[in-house]
C-alpha cells in the first residue's frame, strides 16, 4: 500500500457549522486517503457528514459551515492553503467533482457544447474555439452520447444524458481526482446501471481516482475497491468492498446495515432493522455516537469514544476491537 | 383489531380483495387543435388476493404510480373495471367515495409533506378516527394510543404530543402507517413507502408492514423501483414497461426465473446481484406513451428484438402456473 501514491489525503478533518448554540461538528476529525486510480465509496446516512465533507475537500464551504481542524491535501498540496488565484487554477484541473442533481448543475439557457467552451477556455485561455469543440465531442465520445446533441439544451436531455454531460465536463481536464455526489441517486436502476458501467470503463481509459458518495450500501460495495462508512459526522469505518460480504469484522454499525438490505437472489430473506435513528448532531451522544443504537453498548462506549483499530484489512473505530492495534494516521 | 367494518361486507370464500380488469388511464397532454393522448395505464388486469402483497416493480414514468392512485381512486380510470372486497369502486362519487376509504389506505412515498406541520400526532390519527369510526373522548385517546403502539411509536404518551418535525423520516412514516390502519382498511396502496427513508430505517418500516400484514390480513399493493424490496416484502411481482404489464410471477419465481428481457435487464442492473454481466441494452430511450403505438412497448430497447415485436403487441401469456408474460419469444 505504502508504494501507492494517494491522491486525497484527510488529516484529522473537522467541519463545523455556525450556529445559535456555538459550532456543531457535523464532519469529526476524519482521516481518509484515496490513492492514485482508486474509487472510494463514501457511504451514509442523510446527516452522516458525507456531502459537508466533499464540500470541503472542494473548498466550497460557504455561509456558517467551515473547516474547524485539519488538513486537506489534493495532489499533495493543501487546498486550504492556496491564494483564490491559485485555487482558481488548481480546482477542475485536479480535482472535480459531479454534483447530485445534473439539471441544476447545467445552465438551462446554455447549450451542451458553450458548457463544455466554457469549462476548457477558463482553464485554458490559448484554446481556440475549434480545439474546444474537437475536445467537447471527443468527451461526448467518451460518456457515448452523440456529438450532435453538444447543440441541445439540457432540458432537450434526458437525466441519464444530463448526468453523463456533467460527468464529462468534470474530467474535461483530466484531473487526478473527481468527486462524484450521489450522481445517481435521482435515476432509474437500469440507467443508473450503465452510468456506472461507464464510469468504470472510463476510469480504466483515463486514468482518475473517484470519492464516490452514495447512500446505496450494495451499489457502493459493487464500485468501488474501499469504503468508507460515515455515522454522525465520523468514519466509523474504512473496509476493502471485498470484506462487506462478510458480516464479522465490522464496526456494529456496518454490521447492521448488512443485515438491513434485503438480498436479491437469497432464498429466505431476513433483515433485521437498526433501532433507534441517526442522532441529531446538535446533541451528539457521549462517547461514541453510535453507542445509543449499539447491540454491544458497553459503559465505556458510553465515556470514550473509541480509537480507530486495525481489523484484518479494515480500520475500525470501535471498543470492541481494542486488543487490535491502533491505526496511526501520520 | 376486529371490527364491524371488517365484517360489513364479508367477502366470498377464494375471491379476490382487488380485481383490476382491463383498466386504462389516459391523460391529454396537448389540448385545442394538436390535442393528444397518453396511457400511462394500458389495458392492465390483476388481482391481490386477501392477505396478499403484490409488488408493482417498475421505473418511472412506468405507470405504476397511476395505477395505485387509480386504485385509491385519486385519478378516474377511462376504461375498465376495479372491483374491491366485492365492490365496483370505478366511477364511484361522493359518499360512497368517502365509505371506500374506509377500505382502502394509501401510504405515501414522502413522509416529510404528507404529514401536516402543525398538527400533532395524536391529531393526525384523531381526524380518521372521528370522521370514520365515530370515536369520541376516552375511547378516541385509548384508540390513538394503541395504533402508536401498534407501529412502535413508543413511549406513546411521549410520541403523541409530538409535531412532525420533531420526527425522523423513519418515525413519520410510521404516523402515516397508524393514521393509514386509523380506518381499519383491508387494502393498503403504499407507493415507495421507504425509498426516502434512511437505509438503518428501511428494514424496520418494511418488517412493520410484514407483520400488519400477518395480523390483520391486509392486501397490499407495492409500488417500487427496488426489486430487493419487492423480493422480501412481496408475495407476487409484477414488473411494468410504458403502462403495459411486462411479467408476473411468484416473486422467488421471478427473480430465479425471469423470463421477459425487461425483468432481465431491471435484474442486470440492480445493484447486489451476484451475477455481473454487461447489460444487454441497445439504447436507453423511454417509452412511448402515446396513443396509437404499434407493437412491443420494450421493441426499441430490446436486445432480442425481432420485426415481429414492431409490428404485434405481444400478448400477457400464461407460461405456467402463476407465471406469465407478455413477449413473443417468452418461455
Amino acid at each position: 500500500m505504502s508504494s501507492r501514491i494517494p491522491v486525497l489525503e484527510l488529516e484529522d478533518v473537522s467541519v463545523a457549522y455556525d450556529t445559535h448554540n456555538g459550532p456543531v461538528q457535523a464532519v469529526n476529525r476524519v482521516n481518509l486517503k484515496v490513492y492514485q486510480e482508486e474509487i472510494v465509496g463514501l457511504v451514509g446516512e442523510s446527516g452522516s457528514g458525507k456531502s459537508t465533507l466533499a464540500y470541503a475537500i472542494m473548498r466550497l464551504l460557504k455561509g456558517a459551515a467551515f473547516l474547524q481542524n485539519g488538513t486537506i491535501k489534493v495532489m499533495g498540496r493543501d487546498i486550504y492553503a492556496m491564494s483564490p488565484k491559485e485555487l482558481q487554477a488548481f480546482r477542475w484541473a485536479q480535482m472535480s467533482m459531479v454534483f447530485q442533481s445534473a439539471m441544476s448543475a447545467l445552465n438551462p439557457v446554455m447549450t451542451v457544447e458553450q458548457q463544455f467552451i466554457d469549462t476548457l477556455r477558463s482553464h485554458n485561455k490559448q484554446m481556440t474555439l475549434e480545439q474546444c469543440r474537437m475536445r467537447a465531442a471527443e468527451l461526448m465520445d467518451l460518456v457515448r452520447i452523440d456529438p450532435k446533441y453538444l447543440a441541445s439544451y439540457p432540458h432537450q436531455l434526458s437525466g441519464g444524458m444530463r448526468q453523463r454531460v456533467v460527468i464529462a465536463i468534470a474530467i474535461a481536464l483530466e484531473p487526478a481526482f473527481v468527486i462524484m455526489d450521489e450522481p445517481t441517486t435521482a435515476l432509474d436502476v437500469v440507467v443508473q446501471r450503465s452510468i456506472l458501467d461507464q464510469i468504470q470503463a472510463i476510469q480504466r481509459k483515463v486514468h482518475f481516482a473517484v470519492l464516490f458518495i452514495s447512500h446505496d450500501f450494495s451499489l457502493v460495495a459493487e464500485l468501488a475497491q474501499r469504503v468508507a462508512i460515515m455515522y454522525a459526522g465520523r468514519m466509523v469505518e474504512v473496509a476493502d468492498s471485498g470484506a462487506l460480504t462478510q458480516s464479522e469484522n465490522h464496526h456494529p454499525y456496518t454490521e447492521g446495515l448488512l443485515r438491513a438490505i434485503p438480498k436479491l437472489t437469497a432464498d429466505e430473506i431476513v433483515i433485521e432493522g437498526i433501532p433507534g435513528h441517526p442522532p441529531d448532531l446538535v446533541s451528539l451522544p457521549s462517547g461514541c455516537a453510535f453507542h445509543p443504537r449499539c447491540p454491544y453498548v458497553t459503559d465505556e462506549c458510553r465515556q470514550q469514544r473509541p480509537s480507530l483499530y486495525e481489523v484484518g484489512t479494515s480500520e475500525v473505530e470501535c471498543h470492541r476491537y481494542a486488543g487490535e492495534k491502533v491505526v496511526q494516521h501520520v | 383489531m376486529s371490527s364491524p367494518v371488517m365484517q360489513k361486507n364479508a367477502l366470498a370464500v377464494g375471491q379476490p380483495m382487488v380485481q383490476v380488469e382491463d383498466l386504462v388511464v389516459r391523460f391529454p397532454i396537448r389540448s385545442g387543435v394538436r390535442k393528444a393522448w397518453i396511457t400511462p395505464v394500458d389495458h392492465v388486469n390483476f388481482t391481490i388476493g386477501r392477505g396478499e402483497v403484490l409488488a408493482l416493480v417498475g421505473e418511472s414514468g412506468s405507470g405504476k404510480t397511476t395505477i395505485g392512485k387509480a386504485l385509491m381512486r385519486i385519478v378516474e380510470p377511462s376504461a375498465g373495471k376495479i372491483v374491491v372486497g366485492g365492490k365496483d369502486i370505478t366511477h364511484i362519487k361522493g359518499r360512497s367515495l368517502a365509505d371506500y376509504r374506509e377500505d382502502a389506505q394509501m401510504i405515501f412515498q414522502d413522509p416529510f409533506g404528507s404529514l401536516n406541520a402543525v398538527k400533532t400526532v395524536e391529531q393526525h390519527l384523531y381526524f380518521p378516527l372521528k370522521k370514520h369510526r365515530q370515536l369520541r373522548g376516552d375511547d378516541l385517546y385509548i384508540k390513538a394510543g394503541e395504533l402508536l403502539e401498534l407501529v412502535g411509536l413508543t413511549p406513546v404518551r411521549e410520541t403523541r404530543i409530538k409535531f412532525p418535525n420533531e420526527l425522523s423520516g423513519g418515525q413519520r412514516q410510521r404516523v402515516a402507517i397508524a393514521r393509514a390502519l386509523a380506518v381499519d382498511p383491508k387494502f393498503l396502496v403504499a407507493d415507495e413507502p421507504i425509498s426516502m427513508l434512511d437505509v438503518s430505517i428501511r428494514a424496520g418500516v418494511l418488517k412493520l408492514m410484514n407483520q400488519l400484514k400477518d395480523d390483520f390480513k391486509l392486501s397490499y399493493l407495492y409500488i417500487t423501483h427496488d426489486l430487493a424490496s419487492a423480493r422480501y416484502f412481496g408475495d407476487r411481482i409484477m414488473v411494468m414497461y410504458g403502462g403495459q404489464i411486462m411479467e408476473t410471477a411468484d416473486s422467488r419465481e421471478l427473480i430465479r426465473r425471469p423470463t421477459h428481457p425487461y425483468t432481465k435487464l431491471l435484474l442486470a442492473a440492480t445493484p447486489g446481484n451476484p451475477i455481473r454481466e454487461k447489460l444487454p441494452e441497445t439504447s436507453n430511450l423511454a417509452p412511448n406513451l402515446l396513443e396509437g403505438r404499434t407493437g412491443c412497448v420494450f421493441a426499441s430497447r430490446c436486445p432480442l428484438v425481432t420485426d415481429r415485436c414492431r409490428d404485434e403487441m405481444p400478448k400477457l401469456t400464461l407460461l405456467e402456473t402463476g407465471h406469465s408474460a407478455a413477449c413473443h419469444y417468452a418461455s
